[in-house]
């Protein structure tokens, strides 16, 4: 499935992956949520986090890109960026 | 006093099983696991063999595998831990989750620092390594490709290069990304590693690397380490994933000559120890876990005893890599080690599930060993008949299929066995066999030999 639809549907395919992941277990997962510091993955999750989210948007992260990614709302905004850019 | 050894578990996944039952089944009916090899393997070479036995399609989230494991373990793992599940659940132990998000348990019942994990395999996780190396090599050629191909469509070229270019275009394929996980994923020693993370055991973990004898070898070093004292139970077998996504390690065995040719009729082509067997049948890969246990650790938590294990010997040829010693004098004495170290003689032997690959010369030397060791006493099969050849794993369905032969008081035939090579019991059709003292027995590339003896348990000591 390519990056597209929604942002409430980016939200949910997101939030799965980040579950699947991290098994945060009550702590809701929203926008503001600091991977390390609330969600508390570890490096090796922030790579096993980005590998799925490349693996369920179809996409490729780069490094630079993948530096940003401190928070869910940067994820989703990424997400946003290139569900946009392939709409275009 | 003498510990003895029981198997109070096993699991299995083959060629055309996804679980000890559903093998079993195939097994007393003679379904052999056979198909053509990918066709996309043919953009790479052309191959003389054509046929292999691939596994089922196996649904690893359902059989409680994660995200994060299915993209960090190679097949080899994963194939290995579902079947340590199977067997655990089959030898009744319980499990408590102990890191969710690891997706990791606790066994309950068992001691974990006295529980070993010995885990036989060929090449470890060596396809994930050429998937990652694939990706890691092609994907600059793969831009370049891309780039020219779309200069000529602007150039509106079109001709044989076009199609060459076209036909070439369907040869790349490569993983999305070079997998940050591809050195835990590669080393050979994940395997027992990783079922040692998953079930928490703490005991002596080891994966063991001697081709086609791993499996045997596994075991026969966990029977050692539970009646040495140095554990009071293990889990131990075998996994092997040879199905890489060019059929390169397929084309490995075929270019040395080792694998069946297809003759008349694919299902008829594999037929060990047959006059008219050609080479072994390729599989896609396999694994069987054994619980194993002290006896009185199986008892005291009323374990269900399958078979008990008396005795575990092994050699080795120093003779050729790729090549059994003619004279196969290593082999009888590991034998002769065997059944001595089983208290028992040759006579005593009721079966032989055997190497069995195939081959022209491995099948020629094992039924001149069997003959003259064992006599023509014994029944004697070839599972690899069946599911063809899993290398690292092949000694671990073959003790598990002794053991349930001994169990359930019957065996498998050998499958496309016409015209045996040798005057030997060789198993025809599935009837009622008595079994009771059984020896389950591999040989592998570098020669490495090693032998299992399995007995009925019975209340009483074995011989």
């Amino acid at each position: 499935m390519e990056i597209a639809g929604t942002d409430a549907l980016i939200m949910e395919r997101m939030t799965k992956v980040i579950s699947d992941v991290l098994k945060p277990g009550s702590q809701p997962i929203t926008l503001d949520k600091r991977f390390k510091e609330d969600l508390g993955a570890d490096s090796l999750d922030i790579v096993s986090l980005l590998m799925a989210l490349e693996e369920e948007f179809h996409t490729q992260i780069s490094d630079e890109e993948a530096a940003r990614f401190t928070t869910v709302g940067a994820v989703f905004d990424y997400v946003k960026v290139k569900a946009a850019q392939k709409a275009s | 006093m003498t510990r003895r050894v029981v198997i109070t578990g096993i699991g299995i996944i083959a060629p055309g099983a996804k679980d000890t039952a559903a093998f079993w089944d195939n097994c007393l009916a003679g379904r052999a696991a056979v198909s053509p090899i990918p066709p996309h393997w043919r953009h790479y070479a052309e191959f003389t063999s054509t046929i292999w036995a691939p596994l089922p399609v196996l649904d690893y989230p359902a059989l409680g595998l994660s995200r994060v494991e299915l993209m960090q373990l190679d097949p080899s793992s994963m194939l290995a831990l579902c079947a340590a599940q199977q067997a655990l659940d089959s030898a009744r132990i319980d499990r408590a989750v102990k890191n969710e998000k690891k997706n990791t348990f606790a066994l309950e019942g068992i001691n974990a620092e006295r529980t070993a994990v010995y885990c036989g395999s060929g090449i470890g996780g060596l396809t994930s390594l050429i998937a990652a190396q694939a990706n890691h090599v092609v994907s600059p050629l793969a831009k370049a490709f891309s780039l020219v191909q779309q200069q000529l469509a602007l150039d509106g070229a079109h001709g044989p290069a076009q199609t060459v270019l076209a036909d070439a275009g369907k040869s790349i394929r490569m993983p999305q990304r070079f997998n940050p996980f591809i050195v835990s994923m590669t080393m050979p020693n994940a395997i027992s590693a990783n079922i040692g993370i998953k079930y928490s055991l703490f005991g002596p973990n080891t994966t063991v690397c001697c081709a086609c004898s791993a499996g045997t070898v596994a075991i026969g070093n966990a029977f050692t380490a539970v009646r040495a004292g140095l554990a009071d139970c293990a889990l131990c077998g075998g996994a092997e994933f040879l199905g890489d996504d060019f059929g390169g390690i397929f084309r490995g065995f075929d270019i040395a000559h080792t694998l069946v040719n297809l003759g008349e009729d694919p299902a008829c082509a594999n037929r060990p120890f047959d006059k008219r067997r050609s080479g072994f049948l390729f599989a896609e890969g396999g694994a069987a876990m054994l619980v194993v246990e002290e006896l009185s650790h199986a008892r005291n938590r009323g374990a269900p005893i399958v078979a008990e294990i008396t005795a575990f010997a092994e050699s080795f040829d120093g003779h050729n890599i790729m090549m059994m010693d003619p004279s196969a004098v290593h082999i009888r004495r590991m034998l002769g080690t065997l059944v001595t170290n089983a208290g028992l003689d040759f006579s005593d032997i009721d079966y032989v599930n055997a190497h069995g690959t195939g081959t022209t010369a491995n099948d020629e030397i094992e039924a001149r060993v069997i003959l003259d060791c064992f006599g023509q006493k014994p029944l004697v099969n070839s599972t690899k008949s069946l599911i063809g050849h899993t290398i690292g794993a092949g000694g671990a369905i073959e003790a598990a299929v002794t053991a349930l032969s001994i169990k359930n008081k019957t065996t498998h035939a050998c499958k496309n066995l016409d015209e045996p090579i040798a005057d030997l019991n060789f198993v025809r059709r599935v009837e009622t066999f008595p079994i009771k003292k059984a020896v389950s027995q591999s040989f592998a590339f570098g020669g490495h030999n090693a032998g299992l003896v399995l007995e009925e348990y019975t209340e009483e000591a074995a011989a």
